[in-house]
């Protein structure tokens, strides 16, 4: 005799269906932090721990200019520190994602150049942002190179990781597929390779600016008399924990509004053509599936070895 | 009428002892409007023989002459994975590997479409596709070019009983109208008997072993009894050649 057991779907206990949607959850993180907040600050001796609202009444004065503080810095108030540093950051930027991408294109197409280059980009990967913002606060002084070139410096061993790993990840089945119909290979190039390569470049855009940006700040704080990472210095150096933690939460504000802003549109406009993924599976060449199906399908030809994807997604963060 | 030639074609892979033999001494005429299939065990050179007639590889040895009329043939390939560009729309894909983009391609590009059924789709991208959606845009996109001669490698292989036996429909229908040359590669016995006036079999080494005419008429239903009788033949042709083991 056989018995057949079913276990009809236990309804959904009470709670509405909103509250369980990633969306409430996204929401309700700052809520969490706050309540944390405010809890170490009852706990905690608070002289030294600041409450929410005097970081927020910090934050207001600091946007509206009202604190009166001046800093004993060329730049005034925050949005000039905060213009300095926006610009290194984009200068070094740019100058990391060109100089990145040569030699990554160099690197992926060439065994000799990635053997040449292979070690000294993992040394500076691995290597603490410190220790190159000591160098360069001792070599260049206070100006605006120093912290240019260790935005320079911290970006383009992962432009160069993930544009390898593109060239490395050619469709070579696409490519083989253009060539039996006889299509020209500028065409090739214009809808095969440079397609195939956009993802990666797209990582490459993303972690250039995330590890970038780290890198300047701390640059600012021990090499510079100007910009972000200096004003954090100085309200470390006047004692001020609600300066410090102001000020890391404007960081914050930044990083999300240049995500929400200006990557994420042009990410969705580049990649219309598949599903929504992030930085990290576009950086493992995950193309939506279909892409991958055509790797693993076409069982007989000789696939690539596997790529150290880690790497690309790794690093010091 | 298309011709294609292969005389002494052999093509190794690597050196030394990675040195692999995917064809040896291969001699073949095919032309006109004949279905030839080519079968035999995984590893013996069907694939291979198929890039290098399409010019994906070159030979190591040997001559291959692809004719129309006394001039160069243009072939269509359908792969085994539809391959696709992922980030080009299915009319995209198709209008990827014509010579132009007139509204005359267009409209042809379109007729292919429908053929395969999928006038509705073309403005979708590849990975709104089902599979078997997908390998038929492979299949329109080899035919919108109206190739002499179609090269099709298990084009069918990766797809669900159900949609295989359609497609092989359509593509049979396809190629009654369009009067092409078609070399097909199969692993499966019952596919190359039902599609195909032709068979040649290959040997691990890529050895051409055996060179088979099939005379039924088409359409053919691998119920029918005579399509049963002469998918048996091929099948013990296949145990005296000592092909089923390996
Ligand atoms: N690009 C290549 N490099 C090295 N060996 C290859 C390559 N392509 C095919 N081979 C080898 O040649 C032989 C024939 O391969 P293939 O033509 O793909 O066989 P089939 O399609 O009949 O399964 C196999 O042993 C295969 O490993
Ligand atoms: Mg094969």
């Amino acid at each position: 005799m056989a018995t057949v057991v079913t276990t009809a779907p236990s309804p959904g206990r009470g709670l509405p269906g909103w509250v369980k949607s990633p969306k409430f959850a996204r929401i309700l993180f700052p809520f969490v932090v706050l309540g944390i907040w405010y809890f170490i600050y009852y706990t905690l001796d608070s002289r030294i721990f600041p409450a929410p609202q005097t970081v927020a009444v910090f934050m207001w004065e600091e946007i509206t200019l009202t604190s009166g503080v001046r800093y004993s810095s060329a730049a005034e108030n925050i949005y000039v520190q905060f213009g300095i540093t926006l610009m290194r950051l984009t200068i070094g930027f740019f100058i990391a994602l060109i100089l990145g991408t040569i030699i990554g294109l160099a690197v992926g197409i060439s065994k000799k150049v990635d053997a040449f280059f292979h070690d000294w980009v993992m040394g500076v990967l691995a290597m603490p942002a410190l220790v190159y913002a000591l160098f360069l606060g001792l070599a260049l002084g206070f100006g605006n190179l120093g912290p240019i070139l260790a935005v320079v410096i911290a970006g383009t061993p992962f432009v160069i990781i993930n544009i390898r790993e593109g060239v490395r990840n050619t469709p070579k089945e696409l490519i083989d597929m253009a060539r039996s119909f006889e299509v020209p290979q500028n065409k090739i190039t214009r809808h095969v390779l440079l397609p195939s390569l956009m993802p990666f470049f797209f990582a490459a855009i993303r972690y250039a600016y995330a590890v970038g940006w780290k890198g300047l700040v701390i640059t600012e704080v021990f090499a510079s008399d100007r910009g972000m990472g200096w004003t954090i210095k100085f309200w470390y150096d006047a004692h001020r924990a609600h300066g410090v933690i102001g000020y890391a939460i404007f960081f914050i504000i930044f990083a999300l509004a240049l995500e929400k802003l200006v990557f994420d549109p042009l990410a969705d406009r580049a990649f219309k053509w598949r599903p929504k993924m992030d930085a990290v599976q576009m950086a493992e060449g995950d193309f939506g599936g279909v892409q991958r199906e055509g790797f693993l399908l076409i069982e007989d030809q000789e696939i690539e070895e596997g790529v150290d994807t880690t790497v690309a997604k790794g690093g010091n963060f | 009428m298309a011709e294609i030639k292969v005389e002494g074609l052999s093509k190794e892979f690597g050196v030394g002892e990675d040195r692999v033999v995917a064809l040896e001494n291969v001699n073949l005429d095919v032309g006109g409007h004949v279905f030839v299939s080519i079968v035999g065990p995984s590893g013996c050179g069907k694939s291979t023989l198929l890039n290098i007639l399409s010019g994906i590889e070159t030979p190591s040895s040997g001559k291959v002459t692809i004719t129309q009329d006394n001039h160069d043939a243009e072939p269509g390939y359908v792969f085994q994975a539809a391959r696709l560009l992922p980030w080009r729309s299915v009319m995209d894909n198709l209008l990827f590997v014509q010579k132009d983009r007139s509204d005359e391609t267009k409209a042809r590009c379109q007729k292919y479409l429908e053929m395969v059924q999928l006038g509705d789709k073309v403005d979708k991208y590849p990975g709104e596709l089902s599979g078997g959606m997908q390998q038929r845009v492979g299949i329109a996109r080899a035919f919108s070019i109206e190739p002499d001669v179609l090269f099709m490698d298990e084009p069918f292989s990766h797809l669900d009983a159900i949609t295989a036996r359609s497609l092989r429909r359509e593509l049979h229908e396809m190629w009654s109208q369009t009067k092409k040359t078609v070399l097909f590669v199969t692993h499966d016995v019952g596919e190359a008997v039902e599609l195909s006036n032709r068979i040649l079999v290959f040997a691990k080494g890529g050895k051409l072993e055996d060179d088979l005419q099939i005379d039924l008429p088409f359409p053919r239903d691998p119920a029918e009894d005579a399509v049963a009788v002469a998918k048996a033949q091929v099948l013990r042709k296949f145990e005296e050649l000592d092909l089923i083991a390996s």
